[in-house]
């Protein structure tokens, strides 16, 4: 019952519109075609306990879960257009699910009501819920899967003269200083919010919700707020934060290429740690980036340093010499 | 930064991290206030001890290159790309000496010399 919007690999042009078309067909179509079988206001939402506590007239529930699909295909449909064919695999995987979802729905609604005169006495499609879970879980995977990769690791990696003898340790860093004012702000907000929960001027529950939340936003800034980047015999060392904590490594061995790429914090979806269709980036300004494809992996670790270009060849060359210590 | 470090080096190592330094500077790979790494990163990344490091770092400091300051850790000092140039080509002079068989003072007597 979802196989229109999984099913079609990306091959020719037409493919995405006539998948669009067929899920919003499905989603308007199948109440309006069973509309016999139906009562006037289907049933559309429990809330757990078995019976409904929420009805739309028919042309509601066969308009809204379209209506609904559409914006989402429109919403998904701008991004390429900026930043080319980046965005591309985050909207299928985005719309898969969605449609998945949408359709399962729908298709347990119609269930749920059929044959039935009045809305109440239709029940909870308990197992409806669960297949929906699955179906959409299914439908992400398939999407992950058949989603081209971003571009192959291009041939010419760039190396560096390293002389006999000399060895080579190259360190850049770079720092968002708005992202750390941002962390001041909000651990600032953060501790008035303690202050005024620990004095008791006002509502306990807000109050801990928004210190919380602060909290979390300054940990989260201060972390990505600066990143350093180390490439020496041992590898690339990727430590985030004033505190070079956490770490992320790679030893030489496992890393199949290095390069340096332009990238902008549109093209993966803004600052700091941001997993996209380009893989993984760690953003704190637009421009150099340098990026490597970890052995055995499909998707590339990118990091936002200057000086990325003699990064990745230092990286290269390490790679391709055999270790000598 | 791109350091150098000489593995046939016969120099104790807290020397060679300072010319490695010193060389960095000279060659215009981190400028005036930028931040070196700090001594624990050096230390890893070059493969010798953290104290051997902040000894050569501690030299460099000495001879005006680099800035330690609470808080906001190492940086390079105003004017060190020039002031470096020529402390590696004062000490190339001093190596060449010592190397023909003069001494510090034969070659600073050398310099007051000069008219």
């Amino acid at each position: 019952m979802t196989g229109a919007e999984t099913g079609p690999k990306p091959r020719g042009r037409w493919w995405p519109t006539g998948a669009a078309v067929g899920v919003t067909a499905v989603l308007a179509g199948l109440p309006w075609a069973l509309r016999d079988r139906l009562p006037d206001r289907p049933a559309t939402h429990w809330s757990g306990g078995g019976t409904p506590d929420g009805s739309l007239p028919l042309w509601a529930a066969c308009l809204v879960p379209a209506g609904v699909w559409l914006l989402t295909v429109l919403a998904t449909s701008v991004r390429p257009r900026r930043s080319g064919a980046t965005a591309r695999p985050w909207r299928l995987m985005t719309l898969a699910p969605t449609a998945a979802v949408l359709v399962g729905a729908q298709v347990s609604v119609v269930r749920a009501n059929l044959d039935h005169t009045d809305w109440h006495q239709a029940r909870q499609p308990v197992l409806g819920v669960v297949l929906i879970g699955a179906l959409a879980a299914v439908a992400a995977v398939a999407a992950w899967r058949f989603t081209p990769r971003p571009a192959a690791v291009p041939a010419a990696a760039p190396t560096l003269e390293v002389p006999e003898g000399e060895r080579l340790v190259w360190f850049s860093r770079t720092a968002n200083p708005w992202l750390l004012l941002l962390a001041a702000i909000a651990g600032l907000v953060a501790v008035v919010a303690l202050a005024a929960l620990a004095v008791g001027l006002a509502d306990p529950a807000g109050l801990g919700t928004a210190c919380a939340a602060s909290a979390v936003v300054a940990l989260g800034c201060a972390l990505f707020s600066s990143v350093q980047a180390k490439v020496s015999e041992a590898g690339l060392e990727v430590s985030f934060g004033p505190l070079g904590w956490p770490v992320r490594r790679w030893s030489p061995a496992a890393i199949e290429t290095a390069r340096a790429e332009r990238r902008l914090p549109s093209q993966v979806g803004g600052w700091g740690y941001r997993i996209s269709g380009l893989g993984t980036t760690v953003m704190l300004r637009a421009g150099d980036c340098l990026v490597i494809r970890p052995r055995g992996r499909r998707a590339d670790f990118a990091v936002s340093v200057d000086d990325a270009e003699r990064g990745a060849a230092l990286l290269n060359t390490l790679r391709s010499r055999p270790s000598t210590d | 930064m791109l350091l150098r470090l000489d593995t046939s080096d016969t120099r104790p190592l807290h020397e060679q991290v300072a010319a490695a330094v010193r060389r960095a500077i000279a060659e215009g790979e981190c400028r005036a206030g930028d931040r070196l790494p700090s001594a624990r990163d050096l230390s890893a990344a070059l493969d010798i001890n953290v104290n051997t490091v902040l000894r050569g770092l501690r030299e460099l400091r000495d001879e005006g290159l680099l800035e330690f300051r609470r808080g906001r850790g190492i940086t390079v000092a105003e004017g060190a790309s020039r002031r470096s140039g020529l402390q590696i080509r004062v000490r190339e002079l001093v190596a060449e000496a010592s190397r023909l068989g003069y001494s510090r003072t034969d070659v600073i007597d050398m310099i007051r010399g000069l008219t």
